[in-house]
């Protein structure tokens, strides 16, 4: 773990501007991440009402709330904002606080790309939002906007379209940013081997959004072609193939995952030696093991169709490789495991959090296991037990790892420490509630019940309440959450500078809150 | 003085980087719009 001989004295040279213009026009690295943080906030609960209302016609069989076409909007919207408008700038908003803090950097190196990159985004999202209200209503084809269903979508299309490109344009300008920063702003001394693996899985998912954003940013361009100009890219009447579009938009979606979960990765690997009180176990292994993901992603895309028909030989391909990827994620799951062997574990809420993703993120990557074997998939293709996998991939995965995060840093952000009592009884709920939530969807997909329908055969209702109830109790504990967070950022117990005892790394030499301005003058890292 | 010319260097390597990830990125956006043109 990196050490510091000196660190910024000078940061309170001058502060924020005063007002909306402060985070209107700010270009401070710490601002926009608050800026982007708590609007993946507001996008968690715009997206998780949008699932309350799935969930809500679900409770039962039969037509209860809702009409089929409205249903088929919300599972798109919901998980389209989840995607580009929650978790991903969620990561962002953590990379915008911490990366610069933890390599010693006073800012972001394109700070104003970097406000550019932000507020593109409430633009976005609000257009995406929007179609909802227009005629015909939002587009209703699951989030990976297959052809042809896709473009029988009424006014909204070419608006969602160019929301989805927007959101890419914001994530690519981040990217970018993200990569200059940590090439060109180190801190002397800190070397690419001895930056934290937060950094570490920044960098790789940087590199991932650099290459897959804009593939699917071509990819709805060809559908806003095919829509509006007389191509024919997926359109089989016109000599087009709608199994091309799965083929980019897998592409672009299979590395998506991981540039939702890699971040999620880096984060547990700051908790779990911080409340083991021991380095990470195989640091170096673990940076290998991010690449090995990162590479891997790009070669399992097909795995999400294979009942489209392929060759034999491309089944066996996609199968393997998707199985190789066990591999480098068991070298994490094993390297945090044995970070915690021995050491002198305390279970505050951050590593509560980081707890629950190790076991059931794993529960969700071996589902995503026993997906990968093609006969099987067959089975399971386009059934609940597909909606369950990812489920625990994103949600105990990815959001803990995020909720994880916050916990971790807030001390850090707002200068006083979180209620542990009020954190301790988010996490309990939150973990009872996501099981409830979510395990029994395992059982649903088993017994044949397809994704993305509002109705059902009587069979499934059992598992379909509970799974409903489970979906209200833990949408309504993260409000626990949010008052967590306001009651933390207006007062409470002073956080010291190093805030965890077993703490390590520039960020921690800093006072808490940080300073508007840190290390203009660079720390020597030993 | 040579703090300023290093400042100056960081100035244009950070430019050079942003601008060569920017070009990485149009070029699999363009390669993908042209791979569909070939194939339809």
């Amino acid at each position: 773990m990196s050490a510091t001989t000196t660190h910024d004295e000078h940061h309170d040279d001058h502060g924020p501007d005063k007002g909306i213009m402060r985070w209107i026009t700010t270009t401070n690295h710490k601002d926009i991440g608050t800026l982007y943080l708590f609007f993946a906030l507001a996008m968690l609960f715009v997206g998780g009402a949008m699932s309350l209302v799935i969930r809500a016609e679900l409770f039962q069989p039969g037509l209860q709330f809702v009409n089929p076409d409205f249903f088929n909007q919300m599972t798109t919207m919901h998980a389209l904002i989840m995607v580009f408008g929650m978790i991903m700038p969620a990561f962002v908003g953590f990379a915008n606080w911490m990366v610069p803090m933890m390599i010693g950097a006073p800012d972001m190196a394109l700070p104003r790309l970097n406000n550019w990159s932000f507020w593109i985004l409430p633009f976005a999202g609000t257009m995406l939002l929007s179609t909802l209200f227009m005629d015909g209503g939002g587009p209703a084809s699951g989030w990976t906007l297959y052809p042809p269903l896709v473009l029988q979508t009424g006014d909204a299309l070419p608006f969602a379209i160019f929301a989805v490109h927007l959101l890419g344009v914001s994530s690519i300008m981040g990217a970018i940013n993200i990569i200059v920063t940590i090439m060109n702003m180190r801190a002397p001394g800190m070397t690419l081997m001895k930056m934290p693996l937060f950094v570490w899985t920044w960098l790789i998912t940087a590199y991932l959004l650099i290459a897959v954003m804009p593939v699917l940013a071509g990819g709805v361009t060809m559908l806003l072609t095919d829509a509006f100009f007389g191509t024919s890219f997926f359109q089989a009447a016109g000599g087009g193939d709608p199994v091309l579009f799965q083929h980019i938009f897998w592409f672009f979606g299979h590395p998506e995952v991981y540039i939702i979960i890699l971040p999620a990765f880096g984060i547990i690997s700051q908790i779990i030696p911080t409340f083991s009180r021991k380095p990470l176990f195989g640091n170096d292994s673990m940076i290998y093991a991010t690449a090995s993901i990162a590479f891997l992603s790009f070669i399992v895309w097909a795995h999400h169709m294979f009942t489209v028909g392929m060759p034999l030989a491309g089944q066996l391909f996609f199968m393997l490789s998707t199985m190789l990827i066990a591999v480098p994620t068991g070298v994490k799951v094993f390297n945090w495991t044995s970070t915690m062997w021995k050491g002198s574990l305390s279970f505050e809420t951050p590593m509560l959090f980081a707890l629950a993703f190790l076991f059931l993120f794993t529960i969700g990557g071996f589902s995503g296991l026993m997906l990968a074997i093609v006969p099987a998939d067959f089975q399971y293709h386009d059934s609940y037990f597909v909606v369950a996998h990812f489920h625990y991939v994103l949600v105990p995965g990815a959001l803990f790892g995020a909720i994880a995060g916050a916990y971790f840093w807030m001390p850090k952000w707002t200068g006083h420490m979180y209620n542990e009592t009020l954190g301790k009884v988010h996490f309990w709920l939150s973990a009872i509630f996501v099981n409830v939530l979510f395990f029994p969807q395992h059982f649903l997909g088993l017994a044949g019940m397809p994704r993305r329908i509002p109705d059902y055969a009587t069979q499934f209702a059992d598992f379909n309440a509970i799974s409903t109830i489970g979906a209200f109790g833990f949408g309504f504990t993260q409000l626990l959450f949010v008052y967590i967070v306001i009651k933390c950022v207006r007062g409470g117990e002073k956080a010291t500078a190093q805030v965890w005892d077993g703490a390590e790394g520039l960020e921690w030499t800093v006072p808490s809150p940080a300073p508007y301005h840190t290390f203009e003058d660079a720390p020597e890292v030993r | 003085m040579s703090t300023m010319a290093n400042e100056t260097e960081r100035r244009q390597r950070i430019r050079r980087t942003a601008v060569v990830l920017g070009l990485v990125a149009l070029a699999f956006y363009a390669g993908f719009i042209a791979m569909g043109v070939l194939n339809s």
